[in-house]
């Protein structure tokens, strides 16, 4: 694999964790949201993020001749790129017993992520590597969507009653703590905009900035810390126990009969 | 035709034109006058139908994070989602016919909660393995397919419409379910086994869905009601022959068991002899006790109580928008 | 209480693709109307293409009694307001024609 693959490599795989850790959060929700009118428009939100996934993957299934369900579904945690922010529960408790799940946090971390998405991709659109324009620009056309429904929620609950404000407030906290683990493009990031794979990590983070800060404004919220990483870089392989008992939830059944060729 | 001024009639004539108006199979709508019994009919079924939709979510859904490829994550997804929208769809309906009870969907699901409102026995029933994910969505959803079709000619306006809506998405489902099983069907011997024992598991819940044959086996049936009013046609056991019919010989084709040593067709009778399920156990299971009962409907509580505050919080940002505009 | 504010009912219309008129599809309960849009395209048109979609809060419909569905009825007795009430044009024509051929009628 040549210099340039390999740092390909390392762009989708962040591209391709990212939104599948996440649509597999989204997936757990699935019959649980605040309102059954939102169940139905929030998986859909969580199949579209699943089905960006397998854009990605399918990408590194050609340049690293190994099949998508077993890039997704069977790799060690460390070897996967995601941001931790993303890999993090929704809340305590799991998907089957008692779930305390946060819609705050779920709320934020969604918009959050995909005002990132958003710049990603119109940095993507314009990569040296084909494949990625040729995918990002179908990605493209189902966020606006997905950003419409998130910034609804977020305008609604940001100017609500007292209680909503205060969890939101909580949330957006709890989410800046960790969104450098989203902005970051990782160890390899120099030399993925040099070979203009994608925008300087700088460029992305300042433009996603600007984005918050007129949200922000909207809402009538400030912010004076720049995003942390507290937990941690996902981009270097770092993750946490969140991360492990996802994976060994969704490999599960995949991983379950070694002899199985098909599912 | 001439006018009929509602407020003129007495209740009597009133019953006869809507009995007329059912008998010309005109479609009865919301807002119409309708006998008490026929709302309380409507109602019954189409809350616990809803219901069953929105609970039968569930057993499935314990497969969504863990289907084994992120196709089936996404189709598994896609028909957990269209359970919840059915479910919308119904207790829309529903909704309605409550109205001039003053209740809304609140009330609804405080009553699925305190196990007022029935659903379905196969939505009690465990799902340990993600064979009982294919077997859900092959058969539970075939059989639901037949009631449901049965019901498109229902003399309830907009439950059909609902119905029609739901059985356009169905189609999907069988797909679906039908791929799931003849993946695991022409697997390894461990697949195979995996799906022998959640048909095993299946089969007389499946039996039991379209409802005892007679009044005597569970002492109530609202079914003759129903069948005046015209809003169903056939019988449990009509449905439970055609289920019979469409399913055995493909169960048989991929090999599997049914766990009935005595099923046959009677060539003679033209219908299909099986060993009757245990009807004091189904009625057991219904009422709320079956073994996945009061984990099912503490999961699907717990996470309404916990986001009620979001619930509160909408309400009240409607009010500030409104007194802004005016 | 938050709870009948929460649950107010939304009317959806959509169209489905140009050239088509706005129909109606479903309902759905949502606590104002920007969240009965959101929710709306996903709950109605996840499978269908859609070109445009109005919710409409049921309370600002003036909706239809029983009595006057039921007597919203007419006479079948208004040809003239339809091509089937002037079928006798042709014949009127050929007329005309006729009487060409024969010199009757200068143009």
């Amino acid at each position: 694999m040549s210099h340039y693959e390999t740092i390909v490599r390392e762009l989708l795989y962040q591209l391709a964790d990212d939104n599948f850790i996440h649509s597999y959060r989204g997936s757990e929700w699935l019959g649980l949201a605040p309102h059954i009118e939102e169940d139905v428009a929030f998986s859909s939100i969580s199949q579209d993020t699943m089905g960006h996934a397998s854009i990605y993957y399918q990408l590194l299934e050609k340049l690293l001749e190994v099949p998508v369900d077993e890039i997704s579904h069977n790799r060690k945690p460390e070897e996967f790129r995601n941001a931790i922010l993303l890999e993090e529960v929704n809340g305590p408790g799991d998907y089957l017993n008692s779930p305390k799940y946060d819609w705050a946090f779920t709320v934020v971390r969604h918009l959050f992520f995909n005002i990132f998405k958003d710049i990603r991709l119109q940095s993507l659109n314009q990569s040296s590597y084909e494949p990625l324009v040729h995918a990002a620009r179908k990605i493209q056309t189902e966020q606006y969507y997905h950003l419409m429904h998130w910034k609804t929620w977020f305008y609604q609950l940001m100017s609500s009653t007292e209680e909503a404000r205060s969890r939101m407030e909580q949330a957006i906290y709890r989410v800046w703590r960790d969104f450098g683990g989203v902005l970051t493009l990782g160890k390899y990031g120099g030399e993925m905009s040099d070979l203009k794979l994608i925008a300087p990590e700088a460029q992305l983070k300042e433009e996603w900035l600007n984005q918050i800060q007129q949200l922000f404004s909207e809402v009538d919220f400030t912010i004076k810390d720049d995003p942390g990483m507290e937990k941690g870089n996902g981009r270097n392989g770092e993750h946490t126990s969140d991360l492990v008992d996802a994976l060994n939830v969704l490999s599960e059944v995949y991983i379950s009969d070694e002899e199985a060729v098909g599912w | 035709m001439e006018v009929i001024h509602y407020r003129e009639l007495t209740d009597e004539e009133k019953y006869e034109h809507f009995m007329e108006r059912i008998e010309n199979d005109e479609k009865i709508e919301a807002g119409d006058w309708m006998p008490d019994e026929y709302r309380k009919a409507l109602i019954k079924l189409i809350s616990s139908h809803g219901a069953s939709e929105i609970m039968g979510a569930l057993p499935e859904k314990e497969w969504v994070p863990k289907a084994p490829t992120i196709d089936r994550k996404l189709s598994i997804m896609a028909k957990v989602q269209d359970e919840m929208g059915h479910g919308q769809l119904l207790l829309r309906v529903a909704e309605d016919l409550l109205k001039p009870m003053g209740k809304n969907r609140e009330d609804l699901l405080q009553d699925l909660f305190s196990k007022k409102l029935k659903f379905h026995n196969v939505f009690h029933m465990p799902s340990p393995t993600w064979a009982d994910a294919a077997i859900i969505a092959w058969l539970v959803d075939g059989a639901a397919i037949l009631t449901q079709t049965m019901l498109l000619k229902t003399s309830y306006g907009p439950y059909g419409r609902a119905l029609k809506r739901i059985c356009q998405e169905e189609s999907f489902h069988a797909k679906h379910g039908e791929s799931l099983v003849l993946a695991l069907a022409s697997g390894t011997e461990k697949q195979k086994q995996m799906l022998q024992e959640s048909l095993n598991r299946w089969w007389e819940p499946l039996l039991m869905f379209f409802g005892p044959k007679s009044t005597k086996d569970i002492g109530h049936s609202s079914v003759d009601i129903n069948m005046k009013y015209k809003i169903r046609f056939k019988t449990n056991e009509e449905l439970r022959q055609e289920f019979l019919t469409k399913y055995v010989e493909k169960i048989q084709l991929l090999g599997l068991t049914i766990p009935d040593e005595t099923i046959c067709f009677d060539e003679e009778k033209q219908e299909w002899i099986y060993q009757q399920p245990d009807w004091k156990k189904f009625k057991q299971v219904v009422s709320g006790n079956g073994p996945r009962s009061d984990a099912r409907i503490s999961l699907r509580r717990d996470s309404y109580d916990e986001s009620e505050w979001v619930r509160e919080a909408l309400s009240d940002y409607k009010n500030k928008n409104q007194s802004l505009v005016g | 209480m938050g709870k009948e504010q929460f649950y107010e009912e939304y009317e959806v219309f959509s169209r489905k693709k140009d050239g088509l008129s706005l129909e109606h599809r479903f309902s759905l309960l949502a606590p104002n109307r920007e969240m009965a849009f959101v929710m709306a395209r996903e709950n109605f048109f996840r499978r269908e293409p859609i070109k445009e979609l109005w919710v409409v809060k049921r309370s600002d419909i003036r909706l239809m009694s029983q009595e006057e569905r039921e007597g919203f009825k007419k006479l079948d007795n208004k040809a003239y307001r339809e091509t089937k009430g002037y079928a006798n044009l042709p014949k009127l024509w050929k007329y005309f024609e006729e009487k060409r051929e024969t010199g009757g009628v200068n143009p």
